[in-house]
């Protein structure tokens, strides 16, 4: 009976593990602003602020 | 033709500087994989299969059970200290290794206490998945605070443990520390220890959570799996512990 009670407790929890591991927490534990800050507050860095022109071969032939 | 004027001017460069190891498919490697919640339940799941096929070695080969606490203990410690962007080859060997040691202790704590082994066993897994519920819902809170509380207890944990270490080479321990010692301070000690390992797995949870949200390179998601797993091992270890000495009472 322990083994059986203790095993399907194991199984359980397991299985919930692997389920709701892969879900996202709620807002209210990920949108406060006393979280640990492990990583800093990194803004995505592949963002280069400024303007754009764009490059058409026409122009690249012009130059040329 | 190619839109790369520079490419049209001086043709493509054979610098082996800029073609080794930055081709586009390692340049999307490093720029696109990011560490995921579902990548890191994975290799969590991965870890605990090598700890348990571990576990059936040391069961079976008692005399393992000090080289594989041995062999788990130097690997945490590579791992934590040298280079945890390594996790990923580190973390396996870990798991194996630790759980060796780990069957070989259940088989003694089994042999003195007949069904102690999954009773540890589902309540190690029912704190975890109970942990998670908590952590998932916003029930428990990780903040700097908890943090600092939790990692001060486990400081005062760790120097109780060496002082008994110590102790050991001169032929004395802290009694309380003793599977065999059912006192009420020592039940309510080795209580103490569950709920602060329980405590670092909520930390654990933040710590996926946070490198998840923030895209940590792709390699975090075997350094979470393995600070979960150490901590999964430590607790179960308490556990294991804590019901040998209710049952000496």
């Amino acid at each position: 009976m322990n083994t059986i009670i203790f095993g399907a407790l194991a199984i359980i929890s397991l299985f919930i593990f692997f389920n709701l591991g892969k879900v996202k927490a709620s807002r209210k534990q990920l949108d406060r602003s006393n979280r640990i800050n492990r990583f800093g507050n990194q803004e995505p860095n592949n963002i280069i602020e400024g303007e754009a022109k764009e490059i058409s071969e026409d122009d690249d032939q012009k130059n040329s | 033709m190619s839109r790369h004027s520079a490419i049209n001017r001086f043709g493509r460069s054979t610098n082996p500087a800029f073609s080794r190891g930055f081709d586009s498919t390692s340049y999307e490697a490093s720029m696109g994989e990011k560490m995921t919640l579902d990548g890191a339940v994975n290799k969590t799941g991965i870890l605990l299969a090598l700890c348990f096929s571990g576990a059936v070695i040391g069961w079976n080969i008692p005399a393992l059970i000090w080289p594989g606490a041995i062999v788990g203990f130097i690997l945490a410690m590579v791992t934590i200290f040298r280079n945890p962007a390594k996790a990923g080859s580190t973390a396996p060997l870990y798991a194996l290794a630790q759980g060796t040691f780990l069957g070989g202790i259940t088989l003694m704590y089994e042999s003195a206490f007949d069904g102690i082994a999954i009773q540890a066993i589902g309540l190690t897994f029912g704190i975890l998945a109970s942990l998670l519920m908590c952590y998932k819902s916003g029930l428990i809170k990780p903040t700097e605070n908890f943090k600092l509380m939790v990692v001060a207890g486990i400081g005062g944990i760790f120097l109780l443990y060496l002082v008994s270490f110590i102790m050991s080479f001169f032929g004395s321990g802290i009694s309380l520390l003793s599977p065999t010692d059912g006192s009420l301070m020592s039940i309510g000690l080795s209580l103490g220890i569950v709920c602060f390992a329980s405590l670092s797995l909520v930390l654990d949870f933040d710590f996926i959570e946070e490198g998840a949200d923030k895209g940590m390179p792709k390699h975090m998601e075997w350094y979470g799996a393995f600070s979960l797993m150490v901590t999964l091992i430590w607790l179960y270890l308490e556990i294991l512990r804590l019901l040998a000495k209710m049952r000496s009472r």
